[in-house]
Formats: C-alpha cells, structure tokens, sequence
C-alpha cells in the first residue's frame, strides 16, 4: 500500500475536477486529482465541444449567458491550443417562429452578449451549405474547443503548481473521524496497488458519478439523475461556424465544427447508469432530422462517429435552490458541513464547459471559506502550459505541420495526420496508456477510417516502443476495436457502412484478427 | 458558376474509404516522393483546408485525373486538388503558368514565322534563355508551327465529288489542330468526307483546358462558353467530332465537374460531342463503317492519353485500328506521358514528367521505334521528343488504310 | 452472342475472360479498378465454417446444409473445383499455386494463422510446416509491416519465430513508404541484390525468411530470383492496402482482358437499364458528357458488395442495389448488433439468385461475386471461391444458351 498526505484530494477528473484542482493548487495548496478512468473520459469528453458566446442563454437565463460570454473570452486565452475561434449563427429554420428571434435579440442585447444581425445572403457566404431558406441569421462568438485538450492543459498546469494528478485511480472509500473527512482510499486499477490518500478537504467533481462518491462519504441521499445525450460526428465539416437554431433549446439544434468534423448534438433522456449509455438509434435518426433542417443533405453527408454523454442532474428535496452564494447556474454546490454536519467536504454537480473555470473559482472559494483561509484566485491570469504563443488552433494545423514535416516524419494515422513520434513520445511518457487514452489526446483513429490502417500500425509501434510485450499489444488492439465498435454500430449506414465493409475485409479477411492467441482478460488491465 | 460544382466535388470526399487505388496509379507519386499522392492531398488534406492554402506540395500533381478515373468509390480526387490548387494560386501565379496557357495567341503568333519560331525554338541557346525567364525547361516538347492553318486550308479545299450520304457533321479542332496539328485536322475531314459526310468546320476558339490545369478557372470559363457558342452556330443537334483527345474532354465534362460551369450551352455540346475514334466505332458496332480497308502490316504502340481515359469511353482506338488488316495494337498500359497539358513544359516539373513518361517511352520504343499512336496533341508532342517515333493520332492510320495517303509508314 | 459484364473485380473479369474465350464478344464496364486490386493474393475457399476448415472442397457440402441461404447452397464442390482449377490455370504456376482440396496455414501480418487453399506462390510457400523456423524481416520505412508483433504472436502460438528490423528505404531518403513502392524498387535486380547482400548474415541455417510481400509487382521471376539470392527459403506476407500480391493478380487479369480484346471500359458508372419484358436489353453508362448504351445478349453483374457500394444502407437503414436497383434480400433484424465481434447481419444482403445464377425476374441476368447473398466472405475466408464458382456457372448458363 502507497500512502499519500495532502491538503486537497479532488475526485473527478473531468472539466469541473481538472478546474478545482489548478485552482487548488494555484492557491498554494497541495493537492491530488484522482479519476477510476482517463482525464476527461466522461461527460467533458462525451460533449460536441461549443464555447459558448452565451447566445444560447440570452432569452432563458440571462446571467448564463453573461457569464458565458464573460468567460468564452477568458477559456480563449488561457486555453488557445484548445481553442478554435469558429465564431457561430444563430439562424431561423424556414418553420421556425420568428417571434423567438425578436426576443433572443432583446436577450443578447441585454445580457451583452456580442452579437450581429447578418443578411441571409451573408450567412450562406460565409456557410454555402447553410439551408438557403432561413429566415434571419445572427452572428456570435461560439467558438470550439476540445474538451480532451483543455481539461490536460488545466491538468498540466495544476502539476506545474505542484499538484499531482492520478487517472486510473478508483476511490474505493472516504475516511471521517468526528465529522471531519480525514482522507480516501484509491485503487490503482492499472497495477492493482491500494493507494491511500489522507487529507483534510476532498472535493467531490464526480459529475454523474457524485451520488455515489458522495455515499462513500455516508451521504446517501446525493441523488444523481444522469441526463443522457447523444451526439454525431460528421466525416467532414459541413459547416466552418457553430450553427444554431435560434429556437428554444431542442434537441438536434446545434452543429459544431471541431477539428476535422462537425458534430450535431443532441437529445436528453433520463439515464439509469452513466456507465452503460446507449446510442440509440431512433435518436440517431433525430439527429439526422435536425441536422437536415440546417444543412439539406445532411442525411447524404457520411455520419463517421457517435457517442452518448451523461449530463448530471441533482435531485435533492432537502436543499432548495436559495443558497446562490457560491453558485454558478446549472451548478449544484453542496457544502456537506452545512448541509450534513460533515466538515472538508464538498460535491459539486453540473455546470458547462465554457464556465468550467468560474465554477471551480466558486468552489474553491467556498472551501477557502471553510477553512478560514483568504487566498484570491488566479486562473483567469495565467495561460495552461501550450498555450502560451497565445495562438488558437485552426484546421489547417495538421496538414501545415505536416506539409514541413512529411519527409522526415512517418504518418501513423493518415486520416488525422497523426505522426509515429507524437505517438511514441506520449506512449513513453504515458506507459500505462491503452489505445483510447492516446486516442483522446492524439485523434488516433477518430477519422475516417476509424482505426481501419492505423489500428495495426499502432499495434505494431506499441511492440516495437518495448513499454508493452505482444500479449498486451495484441489486447490494446482487440479493445480498441471493441471500443470503436461502439461508436459506430448505431451510426454504420451510407460511406460509413462502405468503410466498415473494408475495414473488416482488413481486420477479418487479411489479418484474422479474430484468430490470434487470445488474451486472458484478468490478466491483462487496459 | 457557383459554389455548387465547388461543393458537391468537397461533398465526394464522403466516399473515400482510403483503399490506396488511386495512390497505386498515380503516375507522379510513382517517381517522387515529393509529391504526397492523390489520396493525400484530395479527401485527406481536404478535410484540413479552410481558407488559406498550407499545403503547396500539392502543386505537384499534374492533373492527369487518373485517380479520379479508377476510383471505384466516386471521391473526385482530381477536381478537388485543382480546386485547392485554385485556391493555391490565386495570389501568386507565376508568369510562365498564365504564359503557356495562351494556346491560342502562340499559335497565331507563330504561324506566320513559322519557320523562323521552328529555327528559334530548336536553338539551344534560344530554348535556355526562355528557361530562364520564363520557367518553360529547355528540352521539353514543342509544337512545331505550320505556316499553313487549318483555316488556310479549309479555304482552298474541296470536299469529294462523292455523295454526302450521311449528312452533316460539325468539327471540333481545338487550338492545336487549328495551328501545330494542322495534319490530324485535315485528315479527319478527309476520312469524315470519305465515308459520306459532309464536314462543317465553325470559327472556333480556344476550350481553356491549358487555363484550367493551372488555375485560371475565371478566364478558362469564359473560354467555355464563348467556345461553345461558336460550335453551336454550326447547326442544331448535329453531331460534334473532334480529333483532340483532351479538349473534347474539357467539354464533355471537366468544365463542368472543374469549373463548375452549368450553363445548358455546355452542356448540349458535351452530350453531341464524340471523341473520334470512339464516334468511329459506334459507327462499326452498328455496322455503318466503311470497312473496304487495305492490308496494313504494322504494330502499334498506342497510348490513350489520360484525358481521354477519363471520359469513361473505354479505347475504342485500339479496336478501331484492329479493324484494318495487318494492324497489331499494343496498349501502352501506363496512365499517363507526363506531360499532362502543360506540367511537363514546366522546368520545376520536367525531370518528374519524364520520369513518369519513361514506361511509356520504353514501351514504345520496344515496340515500333518508328511509329506510334496517341489522340492528344501534347502527349504526341512528349512520346515525339522522348523517343524519335512518329506520333500520329489513330485517325492517320484510318486515312492511310482508306487509302487516302501514304505517308504513314515514312 | 454479346455480353456485358459489370464490374472488374475477381468475379468480373473471370467472367469476361472466360465467355471472351468462347467467342463471345464482351464488353466490361467498371467505374474503378476492382477490388482484387486490394486483395490478400490467395484464392480462398471456405476457412471457417466457424471452426477451421482443412479439406474446403469436402466442407462444402455440409456447411451450405447448415446455411441454407448461403451462395455455396447453389454452388457445389464441382463447380467450385472447375472453376478454381480455371483460374489457376489461366493464371499459371507463377501466380497462382495450391491445391483446391487442401487449406494451408499461412502467417498473417499481426501474426496470425490464416487459412486458404491457393495463393501466389510467394505467399503460399510460407505455410506453415511442422518444423518451421521463420525469420521475419521488417523495414525501418514500411509501416504496415510490424515484424517484431507478427514473430511474436506467431511464438505465442508455439511457433518458433524471431525477427529483424533492417534501415532499407524504398527510394533514397525516403523515411515514409508503402509496400508498392518497395515493390516498384525490387522490380530492380540491383536492388534486391542490394537487399539479400544485407539479409544474408542475419538469416541462421534452417530458417525459414518473410518479408512483407514486396518482391516486385511487375517482375514475376522476382521471389525466386531473391530467395537464391539469399539462399534460403523466402516467402510474402500480404499487407494491407496497398497490397502488391492482389495488385500482381489483377494486373494480370485485366491483362488478360485487355489482350484479349475484351472492350476494357474504365471511370464511368452504369446508371440506367432498359428491359423488356423478363430480358434486360441494355445497360446506360454515364460517360463523360452523356449515358451511351450499351445493349446485349446477356450480362453478368458482379459489381461486388457493400465494400465497392454496389449495396448500401441508407440512413434509413433500407439496403439497396444502387447500379441496376434489382432487389435485395437482407436478414431480418438489426442491420448491426453492438458486438464488434459478432456477425453484422447486414453483410449477409445482397441478390438472390437461381441455380444458373440468374438475377430473379430476369431471363439474362446473372449475377457473381460479392454482390450475391448470405455469405460472410470475410469471416468464413470464402471470397474467391464463391466469386469464381459463380462466375463459372454464370458463364456455363451463357454459354449454353448460346448454343
């Protein structure tokens, strides 16, 4: 058993976790960040990546939309490699009510949220595949970002602080003594290793998963409702800006260029567990719908990933929403020594992406004054480690790096421009490493091909790094697959069902993948 | 003219399922590395371009649209690396690119020097001077000019006594066969005459191919039209026969898939428009060619220039020429000459475009070093320089065997 | 007797080939260049019917009695064998060995033992032996190729294999280069000679040496010329695309095709058909500028499956024939399941044929290849076998109704 003594265990490490903790750490506190799984594995990663401008809010809550556009400008700074500075639409749908449009651009003038009314023939030059029969069309300051990339930026900077940040790291138990929480007990999942954590604060940033960390803590009744949504990755970017229909919220009403696709997102139905999140299909088919009313020809366009994210929905009967002191809206702060009488600990659930550095100032602030202590924050100030050329990202990034590079560079993964060095020097600096992890920080395998040519390549360069032996190569192989497999079923159909045909024609019918040696999974922890 | 030709080539990028068939036949990745391969620069780095052009290896590619033609999945891999090449050059085209895209002018302005321009451009020094200032390398191919156009000849011929059984047809030369390949024009006219039709020739301009391949999309497009307005003055729904492989393409279909031109004048041309030999052998299919041919005891290297190929015809050519006695065909097999228009004149471009052509070139010389067959002028102008054989389009092996001249074997 | 054969892939072009040879005069349009253009090089059988096969021919009676629907119910041993030995032969000793009757074990590139009757000689000499020893070669620049993960997973199994890495560039400096370029540069003897010259001393007695298959794709006398070179055995192992054993095989055979004056007719898709009555009199392809026609006696259509489009599911989840719009037959159900391993249902669609593989409703139509239904080519390793067999009888209804 290793034992660790801290001021601060985060738990969680999706936006909301990787915030707290650089906070935390940028306080002068020492901190651990521990995760069962990746950084930014759950909801952070499961989203379709808009920066909000706060246009969504402008007519429904319009401190949302302030604080939106208050921090987009700040994410942009502090976060620029995460950042694509898409600039968005807002644009009437042929039936949708134009009423709407008059009172979001009451809305947006009122919560100053950055906006222009553009002519419709504007819009469709900037976005020609744009449905030509909208009515109205507003610019905004929606921007993308990659919720992966952000996330091990604030990472990467809380370590800078001094932070250490453990993924694979399931808690498995939270100590008290006389009201106070003392400290929590890891499991490394990766070696086995029991890992035990004390300190005198931990902040649960669990998300979906809070309830249940928050029971550790003997909170049972942190009830989490798991609010399931799904998006769709297009094969390329239909559009150059965020669109979004300027209705009411609605499922399917939004399209965000990131990278090198664009991904229509997405519905909400009540989840019963945020481990086991379908794509189902009738939902596909909403999302092709929506994407249709648009873009015409959506349906046409090749679908080439999907998946489903958990939005965490607090229920809790015993706290009504009057304490808005720390509060960031959408945000739930329980601080359980009000709540419960149990001191060092606080479960934060919800919140957004664009204010995920508001929120943990919040929460911080909030344990800050627990603890008696007046440490300000500083996180809007100082840029993540990548950042600092203050330059954001743009599609051309790849293809210009490896316009330079192409002749001395091998390309491992030829849809996403992936080279066999940016592969192997994550891979030795992340060892424990299975394929997806790399996957979230490198694209491996996220275009077209979805790991048809680069799967093996991979494989083939895991072995030959020498970190793994070719028991384990072969098992990242088969798990990759597996785990592409299930972005995929529900949305093989058109190119991608085409794509599929080869590429099992690939996996089955050259290599036989199927009939390699197997793997004893017990022996073996991806 | 709109962003609908531009997004519906981007929209085939969807198709793409990265099987590498267009990467194994493109003939310039084949001899460099320099150049990152169809699939490579067409959906792959198309899913990275926005805006700015970052990608300028993608100059490489000589638009011989091979990829485009055998690939089996739909991507048009060429139509979007010239429109990305579009993009590339619209600020910086170098002079020799808008140069030699003046088919036309050259060919009026030579032909009454001919022999002093035939003289210049066979000067050493003459041929290095225009290296160096324009970029056109040394020892690529040249047209040899002709004092006599085909518009000279046009008026002091006159059409066979025969009867004109067939009715009227309308030729389309295209520049080269209205100044540098004056013969091909005439015996095409010839045989047409021959086997009963009778032949109008329309003042007609240039087809913007040359425009097009190097990325002046906006004056080749008025080429187009203008073209297109001259054959239709010839007469309604008649038939227009060309001898010029790669400019009948350009109005079956490349100015339309490329340039994005949709105007019902191109296309009422691209659908009466037919390739020679491919009109040839529609007419023997329906068993309505004149086949009293003399024995000719020849084989024949022939090379079906990549323009062609991409009109999705088959070779009619090889079979047509297999219809008179005594003749053996041999298809080159290879996918391009490397000349591609114009991208082997350049001198940045001609070590690839020979190193591309070299199969080829091998191929014929091992076959008939005297004497081969292609139905492009430029690619004859390439096999001609490379290899000392005389280059004829099929057709001058059809008027040899009708017995309509005799010079083909000298 | 005129005959149109769509498609270019194995199925396609053995079927143009062979009612060439006949007499017939046949016409093969292919909007691309087929998909024996990517294959693994070997003409497969039956591999698993799910367990492994080792007598393919003697397995086909009992595996089409437990799949019903399956093309090799309408294609028996017979057929199967005739047209394999075909091909074989059309193709001669330097393409194409193996024995119908019997599969071999031959490594794969992630070191897996993959089962198949014929395949070029090249791959086929590496099956594997009860007292093989291999030496697998990988090259520093050829990415698909990981030797050290092929020799491994091959120990795994109880096979005795090792492995070498060499720093040999396809082209001067080149660090980045597929399989078709190294095989382009070992069409020069200078060049291989280069390459056994640095192989040799790696190679110890009694071993067995594979290469990724690159050993020329033009030069047939490449493989042997190199394994003497070396002095030892050598054999291929085929990458995935660009593959140089299927790009030798479908060079030949549209070679073939061509030198036989079949009308080779490439880039343009069939978009339309006319019929009258139960006979289908032309097919309209769309060339540059315009659709021609293109009418005949009989046509064959092997355009291949989802792979090639030639089948698709729509958004909708509808399968369809997208070149002729014939009807498809596809399983009930989910058209895929959420396991990655299980059988995806939806690649078992395609066109229900009769015996003579007649298109239903057609009296001279025939269909061959991937696009016919119930099989699992990729799974079972069946592929060549059923495009072959079905182009056999397709050809045999043909050529019997032309007499």
């Amino acid at each position: 058993m290793k034992t660790l003594s801290v001021d601060v265990v985060v738990i969680g490490g999706g936006a909301t976790g990787a915030g707290v903790v650089r906070d935390v750490a940028m306080r002068g506190y020492s901190a651990v960040l521990v995760d069962k799984g990746d950084l930014a594995q759950g909801t952070t990663g499961r989203y379709h990546g808009l920066l909000h401008s706060g246009g969504r809010y402008v007519v429904s809550d319009a401190r949302s939309a302030t604080e939106c556009a208050e921090e987009n400008v700040i994410v942009t700074k502090i976060h620029a490699d995460a950042v694509e500075e898409t600039g968005g639409l807002f644009v009437v749908g042929p039936d949708d009510d134009p009423e709407f449009s008059d009172r979001w651009a009451i809305g947006a003038a009122a919560t100053g949220v950055p906006f222009e009314e553009i002519s419709v023939g504007a819009a469709l030059q900037r976005e020609p595949r744009l449905n030509p029969r909208i009515r109205r069309a507003f610019s905004v300051n929606d921007g993308s970002v990659d919720g992966w990339q952000m996330v091990w930026g604030a990472a990467n900077s809380a370590k800078r602080h001094g932070a250490q940040i453990l993924t694979y790291h399931r808690v498995t138990d939270i100590f008290t003594a006389n009201d106070q929480v003392t400290g929590v007990q890891c499991i490394d999942e990766k070696t086995g290793e029991q890992v035990r954590i004390d300190a005198g604060f931990v902040l649960n940033c669990g998300g979906p998963w809070a309830g249940k960390i928050a029971g550790m803590a003997g909170m049972g009744d942190v009830e989490v409702v798991p609010g399931r949504g799904i998006m769709v990755a297009m094969n390329h970017r239909l559009v150059n800006s965020v669109v979004n229909r300027c209705i009411p919220p609605h499922d399917g009403d939004i399209i965000v260029p990131v990278h090198t696709v664009c991904i229509i997102g997405t519905t909400d139905i009540k989840a019963d567990d945020p481990d086991k999140l379908p794509i189902p299909r009738e939902e596909v088919q909403q999302m092709l719908d929506a994407g249709e009313v648009l873009v015409p020809g959506f349906r046409d366009a090749r679908a080439v990933h999907a998946w489903s994210g958990a939005r965490p929905l607090f229920k809790d009967t015993r706290v009504q929403a009057t304490d808005t002191r720390h509060m960031s809206r959408g945000m739930s702060l329980l601080d359980h020594g009000e709540r419960d009488g149990l001191k060092g600990f606080i479960s934060i659930i919800g919140g957004k992406l664009t204010t995920y550095r508001l929120m943990a100032e919040h929460v911080v602030d909030a344990m800050c004054e627990q603890l008696g202590d007046d440490r300000p924050c500083t996180t809007a100030d100082e840029v993540v480690p990548g950042s600092e050329s203050g330059k954001t990202y743009v599609v051309t990034h790849r293809l210009e790096a490896r316009e330079k590079d192409r002749l001395d560079e091998q390309i491992l993964c030829e849809c996403e421009l992936l080279t066999r060095k940016m592969f192997v020097d994550l891979f030795h600096d992340q060892p424990s490493a299975n394929f997806d992890d790399l996957r979230r920080q490198l694209r491996l395998g996220m275009g077209p091909c979805q790991g048809g040519f680069c799967a093996p390549r991979a494989t083939a360069l895991a072995l030959e790094t020498g970190i793994v032996d070719a028991e384990r190569a072969t098992a990242l192989l088969r798990r990759f697959l597996t785990n592409r497999w299930i972005g995929l079923w529900s949305i093989v159909y058109g190119d991608q069902a085409r794509q599929t045909a080869l590429d099992s024609w690939i996996f089955e019918g050259l290599l036989d993948i199927e009939h390699l040696p197997a793997t004893a999974p017990e022996e073996v922890v991806l | 003219m709109s962003h609908e030709h531009d997004m519906l080539n981007r929209a085939s990028l969807d198709h793409c399922v990265k099987c590498t068939i267009c990467e194994t036949q493109c003939p310039v990745a084949r001899v460099t590395p320099l150049f990152p391969g169809p699939k490579f620069v067409g959906p792959q780095a198309e899913r990275f371009r926005h805006g700015e052009s970052v990608d300028h290896s993608l100059d490489y590619c000589s638009s011989c649209g091979i990829c485009t033609t055998v690939c089996p999945q739909g991507v048009k891999i060429a139509e979007l690396n010239s429109q990305a090449r579009a993009v590339m050059k619209a600020d910086n085209m170098p002079i020799r690119d808008r140069l030699i895209t003046q088919t036309m002018l050259e060919g009026m302005i030579m032909s009454p020097l001919a022999p002093v321009a035939n003289a210049a451009l066979g000067m050493k020094p003459v041929r290095y001077a225009i290296e160096k200032v324009v970029g056109v390398h040394r020892d690529a191919p040249m047209p040899t000019a002709h004092t006599q156009t085909l518009t000279k000849w046009l008026k002091k011929h006159k059409a066979p006594a025969s009867p004109r059984t067939r009715g009227p047809i309308v030729f389309f030369h295209g520049c080269a066969g209205g100044y540098f390949e004056v013969e091909t024009s005439i015996k095409t006219i010839e045989v047409l005459e021959h086997i009963g039709f009778e032949v109008l020739v329309p003042n007609q301009g240039c087809c913007g191919l040359a425009m097009q391949s190097n990325g002046l999309f906006e004056q080749a497009r008025k080429q187009v039209l203008k073209l297109c307005a001259d054959l239709r003055s010839a007469g309604r729904d008649l038939t227009i026969v060309s001898s010029s492989g790669s400019c009948a393409g350009m109005l079956k279909h490349e100015a339309h898939e490329i340039l994005g031109v949709d105007d019902p004048s191109l296309i009422d041309v691209g659908v009466r428009m037919r390739e020679m030999s491919e009109f040839l052998m529609e007419l023997a299919d329906a068993g309505e060619l004149p086949t009293d041919f003399r024995e000719i005891d020849v084989t024949i290297p022939y090379h079906q220039p990549c323009q062609v190929k991409a009109q999705g015809i088959g070779m009619p050519a090889v079979h047509l020429m297999e219809l008179i006695p005594g003749v053996k065909v041999v298809e080159s097999g290879q996918p391009c000459c490397g000349i591609a228009g114009t991208y082997g004149l350049k001198k940045e471009k001609y070590a690839i475009a020979q190193a591309v052509g070299k199969p080829l070139f091998d191929m014929v010389k091992a076959t008939n070093p005297k004497l081969a067959a292609c139905d492009t002028e430029t690619c004859r102008w390439q096999i001609h320089t490379s290899t000392g054989a005389k280059v004829v389009h099929p057709i001058a092996v059809v008027h040899a065997a009708y017995g309509l001249s005799d010079d083909l074997l000298v | 007797m005129k005959a149109v054969v769509i498609g270019a892939g194995i199925a396609g072009l053995a079927a143009a080939i062979r009612l060439n040879s006949e007499g017939v005069d046949v016409t093969l349009l292919t909007k691309g260049i087929g998909g024996l253009q990517l294959s693994q090089g070997s003409v497969d059988i039956l591999g698993y019917a799910p367990e492994r096969v080792e007598r393919p021919l003697e397995a086909l009676a009992g595996f089409a009695a437990t799949n019903p629907g399956h093309p090799y119910a309408q294609l028996d041993a017979d057929v199967v064998r005739r047209a394999v030995t075909w091909f074989a032969d059309l193709l001669g000793p330097d393409l194409i060995a193996g024995d119908p009757d019997t599969n071999v074990l031959l490594p794969t590139a992630v070191g897996a033992l993959r089962p198949t009757a014929l395949a070029v000689p090249s791959v086929l000499a590496g099956a594997v032996k009860p007292d093989t020893r291999y030496l697998l070669i990988g090259f520093a620049q050829l990415k698909d190729f990981g030797a050290p993960l092929a020799a491994s997973n091959l120990a795994r199994q109880g096979i005795a294999a090792r492995h070498e890495i060499v720093d040999f560039p396809a082209r001067a400096g080149e660090v980045d280069s597929s399989a078709l370029r190294y095989a382009q540069a070992l069409d020069d003897k200078a060049t291989r000679r280069r390459l056994a010259v640095l192989l040799r001393p790696m190679v110890r007695d009694g071993e067995t040496v594979g290469l990724p298959a690159v050993l020329g794709v033009n030069d047939p006398g490449a493989w042997k010329e190199f394994e003497q070179l070396l002095g030892h055995p050598v054999f291929e192992i085929p990458l995935p695309p660009p593959g140089v054993p299927g790009m030798r095989l479908n060079q030949a055979l549209t070679q073939r095709a061509k030198d036989a004056r079949v009308r080779f007719t490439l880039g343009a898709r069939v978009v339309g058909k006319v019929v009258d009555g139960d006979r289908l009199v032309s097919v309209a392809l769309g060339t540059a500028g315009r659709t021609r026609d293109y009418p005949a006696d009989a046509f064959v259509f092997a355009p291949g499956g989802f792979e090639s489009g030639a089948l698709e599911l729509d958004s909708y989840l509808k399968v369809s024939e997208t070149i002729l719009g014939l009807p498809v037959e596809t399983p009930e159900g989910e058209p895929t399941v959420p396991d990655y391993w299980a059988d995806q249902p939806v690649f078992r669609s395609g066109l229900r044929v009769d015996a003579d593989m007649r298109v239903g409703g057609f009296s001279n139509l025939y269909a061959a290849g991937g696009v016919l239904a119930g099989a699992m080519r990729w799974k079972e390793k069946s592929g060549e076998g059923i495009a072959l067999a079905s182009a056999m009888k397709a050809c045999d209804a043909i050529l019997e109704g032309q007499r």
